[in-house]
Parts: structure tokens; C-alpha cells; sequence
């Protein structure tokens, strides 16, 4: 649910092909409305419906970001989110799910 | 004395264990502040006469020999412990705090006197792996000194902030901060690109520093006096202290020469005898004596580059910092190993202040005492970035209203920024109806570049104020990370992460526990703890413990029964200041004092027990290592004796009454600790393997069933991570990797109803164990309803509080440092 709501590319409201300046900039601007209470910038829009956002939301959004891994899963997430509201699911295909040893495998408890 | 500027002043501040220095930026230049004796480094030493006056730099260095027992050095680690330091002679204590904030003070006086400007704000540099009580001292001791704030940074960051911002070229890349202050060692991996500065990794060794080579240089000196001075010996600390300060000056003047002479005006006295020193010392001597130490921050480094994916000779450039780095064996050794150049042209004693300066300018943080002049015209609000990397960095502003004598309804409805070279102008913004306004300014490359802001209404000018504002171009970091894990040792043994390494400062988290057992009204000897830990183990007794948040019977207003939830807030500001709060909505109380905030108290006798334990820990891993032919269990555990064997040096001095060799040992004997676990656990390796193999196979199974396009697509991704962990026989990472699986998985299958069926049918077999019997038998029926009638939602929530009524074993307990919650 996180990855798609606090996905920092909504909090940014950047396109997931962003540079890292355009990042940054957008990052920096949003920080500055929001010191100044700028109305437009206290939300953003998700495919969940729009979020508020703060300054310690944006900054751990712009972290994230500079961080080569941590872009690729919010890319990930972000390209995919509209699709994650339904999954079909169609468990007789699955006789390993209910198997009590491949549960242990996942270290569910106990 | 030089005129004080008209501009804004970055101040920075470089509190080192052995010297600190000061520097100031204005927005074009950096320099470094001279203090009284016009040098560019203060030693960090600090003095108390029996009249009780303070003096502060090298006119205390002076007294080190003279009258050691009034003359404080290196504090710097001890910060964050408890210890105090005797001036006898003023028959006075002062905490490494306070002895810091003398030298703050001094630096911050030569400021004034160099400058003309009374500073109040500042950024203050700390280790890269500095602990929060550590950090909490610095801010402590900066307000001590006068200062009305300021942000810590970590020393690393703020070398390569200055070497970055004076270097020609942007061509990127990778670079290494090799930081061998006094008394610490710091590793950073920094990357350059598109001006800004990322830190990609850090390591480093909190207790290794020049103050290490000096003593290895004493102890081989002392070996050839007529009576051999130890350091178990208290009453031989002064002629040690007498033969390190020679041992320094030595090996300094090594750095140039091939010889040098160690004699003594006045002879020792030891155990009552007269012990001329008249010695000689060759470089080859110190070389031969300091490898292993330059080895073992070599070690640091290469651990740095494979933790990154890097081999030797993948790096840019190579950033030598601090005194040690001087000495030719230092830059001679890194070189080679590392193949990579040195960047010249540094001062190593004042990059880190450079840096701090520059740093304190990105983080807006003027040095200066709060404005002089009143405000004139119409007050607009304006945020800006006072350095960017940026070219077209946005300003943004907001019209407050008329001031002064004007007109007062003359408000701007237009504004446009001017940059004062003439040569560029944005375009006119339109003031929204609530004064808002957002522009874009063009700045020129490693410049600063003033915009005056030009407001109109109606066409007519309109005054405002500020009239203008500076901007630089240059290299940016953004927010400091925060350099260690931190969380919440749970009953269980386990540590919840509240904020991963690397997350911005400041952060805040939030999460629910609750209570193991019950917190008695009026019962003094009932406690709900909650220990708060440092560090990258997902085992608490790995980790530190930085604090606790206790919750006592005496000061809750009613008793707080088993399985209560307890909302444990934790928050840390940008300068590494911890907060942590306790809500508990059953008795709507907060509790928000975080105890013992403190560097554990390292006693002798404790260190010797943690050493016999883990000698006799090493011993069967080794033999059972030995059984099974793991021979890269073995290379690590050859390594761990060495790092006992230099622990028990410090263990030694630590019961003559070495305060600072007593926290090394307990560090050096957690990172054992720790190694051991890591070295059992590839000890473990054929079982790991088959349950990685297992694990991959459910989960491909359940995500594959249950999971969203996302998370197939980042199991893929943690499958191949697996693979290659397996390949490398990694055990740290796999084990990581699975976590990872793991947490994916669980997330595919708790959408399921039958999850949490299969849960609660687990957690019902065990409900005899359960700390409150009658309540976990309801719950047991009303899940049976629940599963009967289909409704998963209900059955979540019953399975979550049986799982709360269940008992923690009290080994794990002890092991999460008696914490009270899960």
C-alpha cells in the first residue's frame, strides 16, 4: 500500500522519467510552498485518491530517489500502480500454497 | 581586523580529537579563521587552573607534561559517556561536554575577533559513525558555547563537500574519503554527478585514529628503557604521557626526515627511579610499527568498496584527510592498495571545516547574529536554495503586506528578479490573490549571482524587502542521512526498524507494540521498557543500546494489563538529536523520557568476563570450522583473534584507568560479536543454502498466486539477488535477500482468507502457554465463530491479539535488553 501511496514519484508529482536536477528542483520548490502554505501544495494525487503531503514526506521522497535501487522499486511501483487494484487470483492452480512445509519455508509463524 | 560582511556568513566547525579548526564561507570564498596565535588549527586541549581559569588551545597544549592532572586532552572521545574530568587543582569536574564547549567557545571568539561577527548559528562536524549519545553531546556542548543552533555533519561528507566544490572538473565518478583523524577512522564512498554529492556508502572504525600510532610508537619506546613503564600501572601514566608527547613530535618529524633523536630535558620517574630517555627512532621503525594499524583502515575500505560492487582501482579519486594522512607510509600504503590518485592541492587539517562551512550555506544557516536592520517597503517572504546545483533552481515567495511608512495598501500584484550583472531578467510572475508567487532563476556556473527583486502595481514600483537575494552555484548535498539504523529492541530478541541508515534527517516514526507483561499501578518494581538500539543487526544484543524509554508503575495512572498497545514515536532532528514518546491509549497517557541516554559504562571486569566468553565462543567455531574444512570461516576467524588480542591491550589499560581504552575494547568486543555471528552464520551455509533453495520456491509459488504485477516483478529481482549471494557463498546478504522473499511473500499471502485461518489454527494450539488463560480461551472461541461464519477481517484481528497473549522466552528477552514490548 506504501509503495503506492507515498511512492515518492506522487509525492513529487514527477514523471517517473524525471532527471535527477528536475528532481531535485521540484524537491526544493515544494519545500519552499510548503513553508509558505502554499494551499496547492498540501496534497498529492494517487491512484488511491489524494494523500497530504509534508516536508519530511518530500524529503524522504527525494532520498529515496537519489538512491539507484530505491528508484528502480518506486519506478516499478509507480509504472504498475494502477494495475495493482486487482489481481486475479485463481488458487486451484496453487496445491503448493496450502502444503504446511512451504509455509515454514516463508518463515510464517510460528 | 577585516570589516564584517554585508552578506550572509556559513560558518563551520571541525571539533576534532586532537585539533579543531574554524572556517567561514561567504558566498564566494572559503576561508579558514587564524586564531590568536595565528594558526589555522586549535589543539582540542583544555586547561583548569587552581584559580580556576580556563585556557583553551595550544597555551594548554603547553601543560600536557607540565601539569597533566589540570589539563584535559582528547575528550572529544568521551563524549556521550558519563565519565567526568578531575581538575584538581580547581577541585572541579567537567563533562567531555562542557570541556568541548570551551574550545567552541575559543573557535567562535576568533571568529569575532578575525571577522567582527558574533556567530550563533554554525555546522558542527562529528564521525561519520558517531552514536547518538555521541551526537547529542555535540549539540549539547554547541549550546554550552553560545551557539542559538546548529547542525551536526558527518565529517566525511563535509571533506568532500570542500574537495568537490574547489575541484576544476565535474566528470563524476566515484570518489573515497579516507578521514584518519586523532581519534577516529572514517571511510566514505561519495559520487559526483550533475553537481550533486551523494554519499553511496560509509564504514569506518570509531576507535582508530593518529592517537593509536603514537601509542604503538610509546610502547615500542618504553620497551627499551631501563625500567619498562605499563599502562596497567596507573601511577606510570604520567611518565607514558611524558614519552607519547615525544613519541608525536618523533613521529612528525619522520614525515620528513629518516632519523630522529627522542630524548627527554628531565628523566622519567618510574617506580621511584630516575629513567633518562635518549633514544633513537628510524622512519623504517615507525613504518614497520604503524602498517598493521594503516592495514587495518585499509581493510575498512576495501570491506567499503565490496559492500558497493567495487574493486580496487575502480575509484575516481582518493580524499586524504586529517594529521596522520601526512605521513608518507599513510599515502603511500592507501595508494597503492586502493589504485587510485590522491587529490592534491587539500589542506587535511582544515577540509573538513571548509567543508562544514560550505555545508551550512546549503543548509541555509547563516552564521550571524539575528538581523540588524528593520525591514523597509512591502515584506515578502522567500524561499530559496542559498546554494544549488541547480542552473534554474525556482524561487518561491509569498507577499506578507506593507511595512514602514508606505503606502498601505501599495501591495505588489507583479514580480520579476533581476540578477545584478545586467545581463539577465525572468519573466514577470503574477502575485496570486493570497500573495503567492512562484519564479525560475537562471544562475552562471560556480558563481554567486544576487537578483534584485523588482514589484510592481498598477505599473508603479513598489519597495520590498528583502530588495535582494544571493544565490550560489555549485556542489549541493541534500538532507544528512543518518549514518546507523535505528529501532526498537523488542522482547523477542528482534529489533523493529524505525529508520533505516540512510533516511533523511530530521525523520519521525511511528509504530504500535505492545505490552508483554503487566505494568502494576503504584508497583515501583513493575517497568514497561523499551530499549532503543543502533545498528545494522536484526538482533537487538548485536546492536547499541542508545536509550531507554521507561514506563514505571509509579507513574501510570492505571495498571496497564498484558497485551496493551503501546504507540512508540521515535524522532530525530538534523542534528542527530534523538525524541521518543510512548502513547498508551488505554490509560491515555504519553511518556516521553528517554533515559540513559548514554555510552554504556565499560568496567574493566565486564570487559574481562565479554572476553572470555567470546574466546571460548571463538574456540568451538574454530574447531568446528576446522572440522568441516570451511576455510573462509577460518580466514575471518584468524582476523577476529588478532582484534581479542588488541582488545586486551585496551582491557589492560583500561584497569590502569584509561577511561577511553575501556569504550574501545567495548566496541572492538561488540564488532566481535557481531563478526562471530556472521561467522557462525556461514558456519550454517549447507542449511542456509537448502533453505534459501525451499524459500525461493514458496515464495515464486505464493507471489506468484497471490501477489500484485509489482511484486512479481521485485521477487525477480530478489530471486537473482539470492542467486548471486549464493554463488558468492555471501551469508550476511542471502540471509538479507530471504528476509526481503520473505516479506513479499507474507504480503501476497495475508490477502488470503485462508492465511489467517492456517495463523489461527497455530496460534490456538499453543494457547495454553498464553499469559492471560481466560481472555486467550474467548479469543480462541470467537475465532471458531469466525471461521465458521467466513469473516476474515474478524479473524485477522483475533489471530493478532492471541499472538500478543503468547509468551516471549526470557533468554530472547535479555537479549532485546529486557524490553517490554513485541
Amino acid at each position: 500500500m506504501n509503495q503506492i501511496a507515498e511512492n515518492p514519484f506522487f509525492v513529487l508529482a514527477i514523471s517517473v522519467d524525471a532527471s535527477r536536477i528536475e528532481i531535485e528542483r521540484e524537491a526544493t520548490k515544494l519545500l519552499g510552498m510548503l513553508e509558505l502554505d502554499f494551499a496547492g501544495a498540501k496534497s498529492y494525487a494517487t491512484p488511491l485518491g489524494p494523500r497530504p503531503r509534508t516536508t519530511e514526506s518530500v524529503r524522504a521522497a527525494v532520498a529515496a530517489l537519489r538512491d539507484p535501487y530505491q528508484r528502480l522499486v518506486a519506478e516499478l511501483w509507480a509504472r504498475h500502480a494502477p494495475a495493482t487494484t486487482y489481481v486475479p487470483v485463481e488458487p486451484e492452480t496453487s496445491p503448493d500454497v496450502s502444503h504446511d512445509g512451504a509455509r515454514r519455508a516463508l518463515g510464517w509463524r510460528p | 581586523m577585516a570589516p564584517p560582511p554585508l552578506g550572509p556568513l556559513y560558518v563551520g566547525i571541525d571539533l576534532g580529537t586532537t585539533n579543531s579548526a574554524a572556517a567561514v564561507f561567504d558566498g564566494e570564498r572559503v576561508s579558514v579563521v587564524r586564531n590568536a596565535q595565528g594558526a589555522t588549527v586549535t589543539p582540542s586541549v583544555v586547561r583548569i587552573d587552581k584559580q580556576g581559569r580556563t585556557t583553551v588551545g595550544t597555551r594548554a597544549r603547553r601543560f600536557i607534561e607540565q601539569d597533566p592532572t589540570n589539563t584535559a586532552a582528547e575528550f572529544k572521545r568521551l563524549m556521550g559517556t558519563d565519565r567526568a574530568i578531575e581538575f584538581p587543582a580547581a577541585a572541579t569536574r567537567k563533562k567531555p561536554e562542557e570541556l568541548s564547549a570551551e574550545i567552541l567557545k575559543a573557535l567562535r571568539q576568533d571568529i569575532q575577533d578575525q571577522l567582527g561577527v558574533t556567530v550563533e548559528r554554525a555546522v558542527i562536524s562529528v564521525p561519520a559513525l558517531f552514536e547518538l549519545p555521541q551526537s547529542a553531546a555535540t549539540s549539547e556542548a554547541a549550546r554550552l558555547a553560545g551557539f542559538q543552533r546548529v547542525e551536526l555533519l558527518q565529517e566525511p561528507i563535509a571533506s568532500a563537500l570542500a574537495a568537490g566544490w574547489s575541484a576544476d572538473d565535474d566528470g563524476g565518478g566515484t570518489w573515497l574519503v579516507f578521514d584518519l583523524g586523532g581519534g577516529t577512522f572514517d571511510a566514505s564512498l561519495l559520487e559526483t554527478r550533475d553537481g550533486l554529492l551523494r554519499v553511496v556508502g560509509h564504514d569506518g572504525d570509531n576507535f582508530l585514529g593518529g592517537r593509536d600510532f603514537d601509542w604503538v610508537i610509546t610502547e615500542h619506546l618504553a620497551a627499551q628503557l631501563s625500567v619498562v613503564p605499563s599502562r596497567k600501572n596507573a601511577e606510570h601514566a604520567g611518565a607514558l604521557r611524558a614519552l607519547r608527547l615525544a613519541a608525536e613530535d618523533a613521529k612528525i618529524e619522520l614525515s620528513r626526515g629518516d632519523r630522529a633523536q627522542v630524548t627527554l630535558a628531565q628523566p622519567l620517574v618510574i617506580d621511584g627511579q630516575d629513567v633518562e630517555v635518549d633514544l633513537e627512532l628510524s622512519r623504517a621503525t615507525v613504518e614497520r610499527l604503524c602498517t598493521p594499524l594503516v592495514d587495518r583502515a585499509l581493510e575498512v575500505c576495501v570491506r567499503l568498496l565490496q559492500a558497493n560492487g567495487l574493486g580496487p582501482g575502480k575509484l575516481a579519486k582518493l580524499v586524504l584527510v586529517g594529521g596522520p594522512t601526512v605521513m608518507p607510509i599513510v599515502r603511500q600504503r592507501v595508494a597503492a592498495r586502493l589504485e587510485a590518485p590522491i587529490a592534491e592541492g587539500h589542506d587535511p587539517m582544515t577540509l573538513v571545516a571548509q567543508g562544514a562551512a560550505l555545508y551550512a550555506a546549503t543548509a541555509s544557516l547563516d552564521g550571524r547574529a539575528a538581523g540588524v536592520a528593520p525591514p523597509t517597503g512591502c515584506q515578502v517572504w522567500l524561499q530559496y536554495p542559498a546554494v544549488s546545483s541547480d542552473l534554474t533552481p525556482h524561487v518561491v515567495g509569498k507577499v506578507i503586506g506593507p511595512h514602514g511608512q508606505g503606502d498601505l495598501n501599495a501591495t505588489p500584484s507583479r514580480i520579476k528578479l533581476v540578477r545584478t550583472d545586467g545581463t539577465w531578467s525572468s519573466p514577470e510572475a503574477t502575485v496570486a490573490p493570497d500573495g503567492t508567487f512562484v519564479m525560475s532563476v537562471t544562475l552562471l556556473p560556480r558563481r554567486a549571482c544576487t537578483f534584485e527583486l523588482v514589484a510592481t502595481h498598477g505599473g508603479e514600483r513598489i519597495a520590498v524587502s528583502p530588495p535582494a537575494i544571493t544565490i550560489v552555484q555549485g556542489l549541493t548535498i541534500g538532507d544528512p542521512p543518518l549514518s546507523r539504523t535505528l529501532g526498537v529492541a523488542l522482547a523477542n530478541g528482534h529489533v523493529q526498524t524505525y529508520l533505516e541508515r540512510g533516511a533523511p534527517l530530521p525523520a519521525r516514526r511511528t509504530f504500535t507494540h505492545h505490552t508483554v507483561e503487566t505494568v502494576a499501578r503504584g508497583s515501583k518494581d513493575s517497568v514497561l521498557r523499551i530499549p532503543i538500539v543502533q545498528g545494522e543487526m536484526s538482533q537487538a544484543h548485536l546492536c547499541r543500546l542508545v536509550g531507554t524509554l521507561d514506563i514505571g508503575g509509579d507513574v501510570v495512572t492505571e495498571t496497564v494489563p498484558t497485551g496493551s498497545a503501546v504507540e512508540v514515536t521515535i524522532e530525530l532532528d538534523r542534528g542527530g538529536r534523538l525524541a521518543a514518546r510512548a502513547l498508551v491509549p488505554v490509560i491515555n497517557q504519553v511518556f516521553e523520557h528517554v533515559a540513559h541516554l548514554l555510552v554504556p559504562d565499560a568496567a574493566p571486569e565486564a570487559l574481562d568476563a565479554s572476553i572470555r566468553d567470546l574466546r571460548r565462543q571463538l574456540m568451538d567455531l574454530r574447531t568446528d570450522a576446522f572440522r568441516h574444512g570451511l576455510t573462509h570461516v577460518i580466514e575471518k576467524l584468524d582476523h577476529l583473534e588478532a582484534r581479542l588480542s588488541e582488545a586486551e591491550r585496551d582491557i589492560d589499560a583500561a584497569h590502569g584507568g584509561d577511561a577511553d581504552a575501556a569504550q574501545r575494547a567495548r566496541r572492538a568486543l561488540l564488532d566481535v560479536d557481531a563478526t562471530m555471528a556472521e561467522a557462525d552464520l556461514a558456519r550454517k551455509w549447507p542449511e542456509l543454502e537448502a533453505e534459501a533453495r525451499s524459500l525461493a520456491i514458496a515464495a515464486s509459488s505464493t507471489v506468484g498466486l497471490h501477489g500484485s504485477d509489482a511484486e512479481r516483478a521485485l521477487l525477480q529481482e530478489v530471486l537473482a539477488a539470492i542467486d548471486k549471494a549464493r554463488r558468492d557463498k555471501d551469508a550476511a546478504e542471502l540471509e538479507r535477500q530471504m528476509r526481503l522473499a520473505q516479506r513479499l511473500s507474507s504480503a501476497a499471502f495475508n490477502r488470503t482468507a485462508e492465511a489467517w485461518e492456517w495463523y489461527f489454527e497455530s496460534a490456538a494450539s499453543e494457547v495454553s502457554s498464553a499469559t492471560d488463560l481466560p481472555r486467550a480461551h474467548k479469543l480462541v472461541t470467537e475465532g471458531k465463530q469466525a471461521v465458521d461464519r467466513g469473516d476474515t477481517e474478524s479473524l485477522r484481528k483475533i489471530v493478532k491479539a492471541l499472538w500478543n497473549l503468547l509468551p516471549e522466552d526470557s533468554e530472547s528477552r535479555k537479549r532485546g535488553f529486557d524490553s517490554g514490548v513485541r
